[in-house]
């Protein structure tokens, strides 16, 4: 019983890391509806950016944040600026896929470049201090990764539903030529979602990257779980990313306690085609092609 | 200034494709090129330089065989590796059986076709970014296995094959043999890719990418086509990824079931020209090398850099050439097909037959009702055509006729409610996908123009001549006829986009025209083409109907209407609300205040 | 008030307006009549910035607006109901009303504007919590319109207000659309329902293969032979 509790909290903590990497992702993905290949690397550009700041400046990681956020934020709007803007008119995803998988490349190796294939170990400045609840044992950080990911979603939740801009950014999801009727500068609003996208990044690399070393590939590993959190959880779905975090956190969990932890991914993975393949509804609403079904 | 970029893609492959007469030179030009490549290496004998062009004839071997999928069937597979892989371990498992890897390059092959076509089939359903997404999910269930599976695979910890040399284990002390191996391996590829781009597979692949309605609507299987291309694709790249193991002498699941070859592969050929056939080989010719040097020079200190610099070279290709480098030089060789966007000529005056007396009944439509959720779009809709006959289908915008016509052709499914269509033998079934729709001689247009916008206006109408003509020779023929009379014939060679309205239209029904269907359904054919051409547009299809194909046409050009129909059907807000001969019907009532509004008619009355 | 001069226009390389100028003067209500394939719609989206010009200039207010964007335009003054409604189908009605009031302008009267629209529209009142999306097609084209009307615009386009909606409904449809007209709003008008939209309006264009082919009175056009046997079937 003590370890099944152990392994079910393990796999919420599990899950909230996953939610807070995935935010930004589905963020991006609902309303910009780009698949951001790249999202897993800024999620290491920022782990290495509170390495830095960490060991070279003695910031505590949890504190980083604060530049950390707006540097990536600035970075998501570069990339939405420069990259993405000029291929949303192109016809094949093919285009815009290749784009941010060039991205990705890109700055997986340059972090290679720059830092080797070495592990960057940021100091865990308290936050890896177990705390035992009852039965169970967690660490300090990933207790403030749980409360961090639920105050950013319904933080987001809040901005969207509440201001002005952020029903903007909703009609400009839902219908872009209309939005653009309304005197809604899209282009903006595209750039801004992606700033907000990969600030929520920045956000996660802080509290990740004390519980966890950095390496040039760590965002293969996050992203790869995070686009299954972001598909289960249904396209630009806050809470639906949030509950799909802990879905998989828990499987993940399980699966790892009860079946093998070298196959779990094979069961992560393989939940995620059976969802892309059997609930298709939902998932390619803005592509599917409705040209010659006219009501 | 984008917007059309992405279309020109297929220019050259096209323009390659298409001349069965491939001119001498090219030929010629392509065999000193090749041979030049195998050469060079054999003379200047450096174990590095024969390194290098040993990897470019095996990157570009496995580019041309992803871009089958990738580039002619559009789908953006980035899993490759999986048969990459399969074919590696098949390989080296089966020599440490005793097995020689010529016989276990065939095995992984067998196996990866299986794995391909199992894969694919549930993966055809998701879209662009999902496709990927799920081919990379499949990756890293294999990478997974095969780390799980150590017995068969040797784990993490790899696999060595045993040290027998000679031909016989493909394994060479020297340089040479592989380089001639390699080369023949992309030599296969490469006939395979042109082999499949020049045959009605090709052009039915490229279709399908373009325009999947369409390409259903033309009788293509659309599924089958692309699982043939997947099993090729796959059983290609298998067979590279045996002699590659053989030739690097080891492998773990980490190398060989990666993304970074999956995407390295696609990337070879997005950056020389996706879809094309030569792109992948010159996409490999220029980034090995490149990365194979600065590896060379800079040695460990260059870790990444040319990981960096691929990256780098992929973003700036997406957005500065999303062509490649193909396409770059194919523009400039073909750029005077852009400029011949005129207005299509006259429609051929059609020399009438003397029309044939209106048969049995041909297609029966019973209580058709369709609704999504709660908005009903059509409701019991009940018709019947005639064989030899014209039924007109009017009404206002929005009263449900396309609703209709994807009723009855397939494209969506009633609510409920039966379409039952006469078979050319007699008897009366009950299609049910596009497919069996086109199979039993049902063609029909888009009311929304779907051109296959990549391909020439030839192609696109020989994407029909196929449904009855599997030789690209036949097709073509019948393509150039259809496309002469329906005024087209001076822009065989345009591309579909470059076309005016009116152009598309005609080029939409001389698509369905090259099926020689039995039953033809026009979706508002008439609209947009000008009054001299509305009058040859008619005795057109008076003289198809003369042919004895039976047609329904929706149409709001009236003159069209009442010229041209045998009986009309008014629709309005989903229901019939008349039935008759053309002249009755306009004069009804309730016909008029659906058009015009109630205050009209009592205004004139 | 809006005038455009020899605009040339389509999609991609297909050009659909050729040389198409026309005038709207504050206060009229003008309609544009067309067959399908015209170049009505075109000519809207021309306007509203949807869609770049390849010759030709459009000024509002006397100055040149040809090349600005979409979301600029709205900004000015000039807004576009667009053909088939295209709602924001999954926020609710009020949210959908207060997006239109998205331009600086109305911005800071949101809150009159809304008052005044939903005493034109009872029905929309109603309806303000739940979702477009759940509307039936008449009521959707009311809260388009009233979206449209929440902007304050200085000249509304209406893109078929009419299409896909049964009789009944077209007449309330165009009850409101004299309603609006009534407050003296400046009308542009692109309708399939021709002897209703002519009835309602002051001056009208007939476009053909994306050609202006005749310009005059609604009185006139409606008694014109052409007109009556091309757009009325008499």
């Amino acid at each position: 019983m003590e370890t099944f509790l152990q392994v079910l909290v393990s796999g919420l903590m599990l899950g909230a890391l996953f939610a807070i990497v995935s935010v930004g992702l589905t963020l991006i993905f609902g309303i910009v509806k780009v698949v951001n290949f790249a999202h897993g690397e800024f999620l290491m550009l920022g782990m290495y950016l509170v390495y830095l700041f960490t060991t070279k400046l003695g910031i505590h990681p949890l504190l980083t944040s604060v530049i950390v956020a707006p540097l990536l934020f600035v970075a998501g709007v570069a990339t939405q600026r420069f990259i993405i803007q000029p291929l949303m008119s192109a016809r094949d995803d093919h285009i815009q896929i290749f784009a941010t998988v060039g991205l990705s490349t890109a700055l997986i190796n340059l972090a290679l470049l720059l830092f080797g294939a070495d592990i960057a170990n940021t100091p865990a400045s308290g936050l890896r201090t177990p705390i035992t609840i009852g039965p169970v044992r967690v660490l300090l950080g990933q207790l403030v990764i749980l409360a961090v990911s639920i105050m950013l979603v319904i933080g987001l939740q809040a901005f969207l539903k509440r201001t002005q801009t952020g029903r903007a950014i909703r009609a400009v999801a839902q219908n872009r030529a209309a939005a653009q009727l309304m005197g809604i500068n899209v282009n903006r609003i595209y750039m801004l979602t992606f700033g907000i996208g990969a600030a929520c990044v920045g956000l996660a690399a802080s509290m990740v990257a004390p519980l966890y070393p950095t390496s040039p590939n760590i965002g293969t590993y996050f992203v790869l779980t995070a686009f299954v959190v972001v598909v289960l959880g249904g396209l630009g779905s806050l809470t639906g990313a949030f509950a799909g975090a802990m879905i998989i956190g828990l499987i993940d969990s399980f699966a790892g306690f009860y079946i093998g932890s070298d196959v779990r991914e094979v069961v992560v993975f393989g939940m995620f085609l059976l969802i892309l393949i059997l609930k298709p509804s939902g998932l390619f609403s803005n592509r599917l092609s409705l040209s010659h079904v006219s009501p | 200034m984008r917007k059309t970029v992405t279309d020109t893609t297929l220019d050259t492959a096209m323009t390659q494709a298409r001349s069965k007469t491939l001119p001498w030179k090219r030929i010629g030009l392509f065999a000193a090129g090749m041979l030049a490549l195998l050469i060079i290496p054999i003379l200047i004998g450096n174990q590095f330089v024969s390194h290098i062009f040993v990897t470019i004839f095996i990157f570009a071997g496995l580019s041309t065989a992803w871009n089958i999928v990738g580039g002619y069937a559009g789908q953006l597979s980035l899993g490759h590796a999986i048969f990459y892989g399969i074919g590696a371990y098949a390989g080296i498992i089966l020599m440490n059986l005793g097995i020689s890897p010529w016989l276990g390059m065939f095995v992984g092959a067998a196996v990866s076709m299986v794995v391909a076509v199992a894969i694919s089939y549930p993966c055809f359903r998701l879209r662009g970014p999902f496709f990927s997404l799920a081919t990379i999910a499949f990756l890293e269930v294999f990478r997974v296995l095969a780390l799980h599976f150590r017995e068969l695979t040797g784990g993490a910890t790899g696999l060595m094959i045993p040290l027998k040399f000679g031909w016989e284990w493909m394994v060479f002390r020297d340089r040479t043999p592989g380089l001639l191996i390699a080369f023949g391996m992309l030599m296969v590829a490469l006939g395979v890719a042109w082999w499949i781009r020049s045959h009605r597979l090709g052009f039915y692949l490229v279709a399908t990418r373009e325009r999947e309605s369409a390409a259903q609507a033309a009788g293509v299987s659309t599924v089958k086509v692309r699982l043939i291309a997947v099993a090729a694709s796959a059983a290609l790249t298998a067979m590279i990824g045996t002699f590659h193991a053989m030739y690097l002498t080891f492998i773990d699941p980490s190398s060989v079931f990666s993304l970074t070859t999956s995407i390295q592969i696609a990337m070879f050929a997005l950056i020389g020209g996706i879809g094309t056939i030569f792109g992948p080989l010159v996409g490999a010719l220029f980034l090995v090398p490149l990365s194979e040097l600065a590896r060379g020079w800079l040695g460990a200190q260059a870790l990444g850099l040319h990981g960096f610099v691929y990256g780098i070279v992929l973003v700036l290709v997406v957005l500065f050439m999303p062509n490649g480098i193909v396409g770059l030089t194919g523009r400039f060789f073909n750029g005077k097909n852009d400029e011949k966007k005129a207005q299509a000529a006259p429609i051929a005056a059609a020399a009438r037959a003397s029309r044939p007396p209106i048969g049995n009944d041909i297609l029966v439509v019973d209580h058709l009702d369709k609704h999504f959720g709660g908005l009903h779009v059509t409701r019991d809709v009940s018709l019947t055509l005639k064989e030899g006959e014209i039924l007109g289908l009017i009404g206002p915008n929005g009263a449900g006729k396309t609703t209709v016509f994807n009723m009855i052709s397939g494209f969506l499914k009633p609510s409920s409610g039966t379409v039952k269509v006469r078979a050319a033998d007699g008897s009366m079934m009950m299609p049910v996908t596009p497919g069996d729709f086109a199979a039993i001689g049902v063609g029909r247009t888009f009311q929304i123009v779907q051109p296959f916008a990549a391909m020439t206006v030839e192609e696109n109408i020989m994407v029909g001549a196929f449904h009855r003509h599997s030789d690209v020779r036949e097709a073509r023929e019948v393509a150039r006829e259809t496309a002469h009379r329906m005024g087209l014939g001076h822009y065989l060679d345009a591309e579909a986009r470059g076309l005016t309205i009116g152009g598309l239209k005609r080029l939409e029904v001389a698509r369905v025209m090259a099926m020689k269907p039995r039953i033809l359904l026009l979706d508002e054919v008439m609209a947009g083409i000008n009054q001299a051409d509305v009058r040859r547009a008619i005795d057109l299809m008076l003289s198809i109907r003369d042919t004895g194909v039976s047609i329904i046409a929706i149409e709001h050009v009236m003159q069209a209407v009442m010229s041209l129909s045998d009986r009309v059907i008014v629709l309005s807000s989903g229901q019939i609300i008349a039935e008759g001969k053309t002249q009755d019907v306009v004069r009804d009532k309730q016909v008029i205040e659906a058009y015009l509004g109630k205050d009209f008619v009592h205004a004139e009355a | 008030m809006l005038r455009l001069e020899g605009i040339h226009a389509g999609y991609g390389p297909t050009t659909i307006l050729h040389d198409v100028s026309l005038e709207v003067k504050r206060g009229e209500v003008v309609t544009i009549v067309g067959a399908n394939g015209a170049g009505k719609t075109t000519t809207l989206r021309t306007i509203a910035g949807l869609i770049q010009p390849t010759e030709g200039r459009i000024f509002f207010e006397d100055r040149d607006i040809t090349s600005t964007p979409a979301h600029e335009v709205v900004d000015l003054g000039i807004t576009l109901i667009p053909e088939g409604r295209q709602l924001f189908a999954d926020m609710t009605v009020e949210e959908n009303l207060l997006m239109g009031a998205y331009r600086k302008e109305a911005r800071s009267r949101q809150a009159e504007t809304l008052e005044h629209v939903l005493s034109l529209f009872p029905r929309v009142r109603e309806r303000l919590s739940q979702s477009a999306g759940s509307l039936s097609g008449g009521e959707q084209q009311m809260v388009a319109i009233a979206r449209g009307m929440m902007a304050r615009p200085s000249i509304l386009m209406f893109d078929e207000p009419s299409l896909g909606l049964a009789p009944i409904i077209v007449q309330q449809v165009f009850e409101v659309i004299k309603a609006v007209t009534s407050t003296g709003t400046t009308v542009l008008i692109v309708e399939q329902n021709v002897f209703n939209t002519l009835k309602a309006s002051d001056r009208g264009y007939v476009l053909e293969n994306g050609e202006i082919v005749i310009s005059d009175t609604s009185e006139a056009l409606l008694t014109n032979d052409h007109v009556r046997q091309a757009y009325l079937g008499i």
